[in-house]
């Protein structure tokens, strides 16, 4: 801040201090024929307006608020350039702040990063500092009950598309994940009838029942060796691929909807979802809690 | 001291100008030095012009409210930082016009959100239907605003009144070349494609860089 700066606004200040007891002080003494009188000589419908002083308490609220205002410019930045005696500021005050908490949580999180996530998962500090990071940096996504929404995986099951270890799930974090599947439909025959044929028969891995009736029992009989091409990916017997993220499609889970149009859906224009890596914005010390959150949410 | 504040009391003129000088000394001594100070009135380093896509979104973002709901401001609180990133500087918005800081969170602060680990593909299902997504939300659903497509025909005015009233610098080739954009790959975006590229550039100036 200038020098003119500083002066200008240390000047308005001063001047309203002083105004302000000037007023006060002034407003104080009556005139001898002010004081003679019991009244001000109003009067409204025949109601006399009394002339009494300032009692003494209210007076001294008034020289006490303008005490206040001198120790406050002393010690706090209100005067130019002036920061005050206690040199404080808001982004002081923030980094004490900071401090301050980092002081106290810095040797829990050292000392949760010796624990394998395996057994810190059990710890009640984990459900407490992993949970509120979790509705902080995951909710959004993944519920804030972690159960999921359509296309967001639920992390309570014990179906999981990486891998539930505890490796599997800190690797899902850190470095976030990418599951890919492209359009299958022309792999699969090209027609709406060869597309839903695929569907009813991907919905039969799960739910046998539905064979019962001759027309879906047909189509799947129609479908299955078609299979062939997404065995690459979901596997021969259809229970997934961890390592591509391929999701088991006999387990009755299912993360992009259960009903028919969105098994077709899937199968005509493929999937891509992202898990973004929390890497930057997470430190090692808090993905770990984190994942220890995430592990101990399947664990009986 | 004679009955002076009598004559203030009887003259509604003068008594209207004195109240009028006592409650300017506040603006007069916390505002009107903002005005000349450079951290009020420069950007900070890393800052850069909205495109006319983000530009549009903006758009999109005051005509819906969005800033009725959400802040852009992260004040300098811890529970703040934590949660929403870096406190907000007076540098990252001096080409706001207007602002959109808000003053209601009813949702979070949107200042950072674009630097947070949030995909593309989670903004627009999030606007489409918020409760698909977060079911406890009460934000509205925005479902039309990926059939609606921009209305360009204000853009290159746009442009020229930040470039040309605001001081913010596009030069005439960038708005060229933004209006080039807005003829070609971006004729027929969506407002949707606008809003989510506004929402994601919300925060990059303090990707880096702390001042
Ligand atoms: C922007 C949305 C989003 C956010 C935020 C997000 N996730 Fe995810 N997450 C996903 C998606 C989508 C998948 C599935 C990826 C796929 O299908 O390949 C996933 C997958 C996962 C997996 C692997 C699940 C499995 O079955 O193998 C874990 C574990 C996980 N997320 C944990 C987290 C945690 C912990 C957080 C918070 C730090 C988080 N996620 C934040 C979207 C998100
Ligand atoms: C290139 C590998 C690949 C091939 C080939 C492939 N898939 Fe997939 N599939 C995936 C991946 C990866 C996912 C998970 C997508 C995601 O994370 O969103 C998936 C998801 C699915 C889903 C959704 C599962 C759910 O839980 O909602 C279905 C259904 C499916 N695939 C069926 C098929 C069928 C049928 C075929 C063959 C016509 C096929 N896939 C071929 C990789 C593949
Ligand atoms: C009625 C108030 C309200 C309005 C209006 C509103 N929102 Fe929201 N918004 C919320 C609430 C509440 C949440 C938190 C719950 C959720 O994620 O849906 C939220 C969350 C968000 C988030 C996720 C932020 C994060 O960090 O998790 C984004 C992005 C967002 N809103 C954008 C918008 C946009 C863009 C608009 C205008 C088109 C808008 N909102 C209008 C209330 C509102």
């Amino acid at each position: 801040m200038s020098d003119f700066w500083s002066f200008y606004i240390i000047a308005i200040v001063v001047l309203n201090l002083v105004g302000c007891a000037f007023l006060l002080f002034a407003n104080l003494r009556m005139t001898p024929e002010e004081t003679r009188s019991e009244t001000t000589g109003h009067s409204f419908d025949g109601i006399q307006e009394r002339n009494q002083p300032l009692p003494r308490w209210w007076l001294y609220l008034f020289v006490l608020t303008l005490l206040f205002s001198v120790v406050y410019l002393v010690l706090y930045p209100g005067l130019g350039r002036f920061g005050g005696l206690l040199n404080w500021s808001s982004v002081s005050q923030w980094q004490e702040e900071v401090a301050w908490v980092n002081k106290q949580t810095e040797p829990l999180f050292e000392q949760f990063a010796k624990v394998p996530i395996e057994e810190l998962h059990a710890y009640p500090e984990t459900r407490d500092v992993g949970g509120r990071l979790f509705a902080n940096n995951c909710a959004l996504c993944h519920g804030s009950d972690a159960r999921g929404a359509k296309g967001y995986p639920n992390l309570t099951d014990d179906d999981w598309l990486y891998g539930g270890s505890a490796e599997a799930i800190l690797t899902s974090i850190r470095d976030g994940r990418h599951g890919q599947m492209p359009p299958m439909a022309a792999a699969v025959g090209g027609t709406d009838q060869a597309v839903r044929d695929m569907a009813l028969y991907v919905q039969s891995l799960s739910r046998p029942a539905i064979k019962d009736k001759p027309e879906v029992a047909a189509s799947v009989e129609r479908a299955a060796p078609r299979f062939a091409v997404c065995a690459a990916c979901h596997g021969q017997d259809a229970r997934g691929n961890q390592a591509l993220g391929a999701p088991n499609l006999t387990d009755g889970v299912w993360l992009h909807g259960a009903r028919l149009e969105d098994i077709e859906t899937t199968i005509r224009e493929g999937r891509s979802s992202r898990m973004p890596p929390h890497e930057s914005v997470l430190s090692e010390e808090r993905l770990h809690v984190l994942a220890a959150y995430v592990y101990g949410l399947s664990q009986p | 001291m004679a009955n002076h504040h009598a004559v203030i009391e009887k003259n509604i003129g003068l008594m209207i100008v004195l109240i009028l000088v006592a409650v300017s000394f506040g603006g007069l001594a916390e505002i009107v030095p903002l005005f000349w100070q450079k951290a009020t009135t420069e950007p900070i380093s890393t800052l850069r012009p909205y495109s006319a896509l983000e530009m549009a979104g903006r758009d999109v973002y005051i005509r819906e409210g969005c800033h009725v709901c959400h802040t852009q401001m992260v004040r300098p609180l811890r529970a703040e930082t934590e949660r929403f990133g870096d406190y907000t500087v007076a540098g990252e918005d001096v080409w706001e016009h207007p602002f959109l800081w808000g003053s209601k969170r009813t949702g979070p602060d949107l200042d950072r959100v674009g630097l947070r680990p949030i995909t593309e593909q989670w903004h627009r299902e999030h606007l489409r239907d918020p409760r698909a997504l977060v079911p406890e939300s009460n934000m509205p659903a925005y479902p039309w605003l990926q059939h609606a497509t921009v209305d360009w025909s204000t853009m290159a005015r746009t442009l020229k009144v930040f470039q040309q009233q605001f001081g913010v610098p596009y030069s005439d080739q960038d708005i060229e070349a933004q209006m080039a954009k807005v003829g070609g790959e971006w004729a027929d975006a969506t407002e949707e494609d606008a809003l989510v590229a506004y929402l994601l550039s919300l925060g990059q100036a303090r990707r880096e860089q702390r001042p």
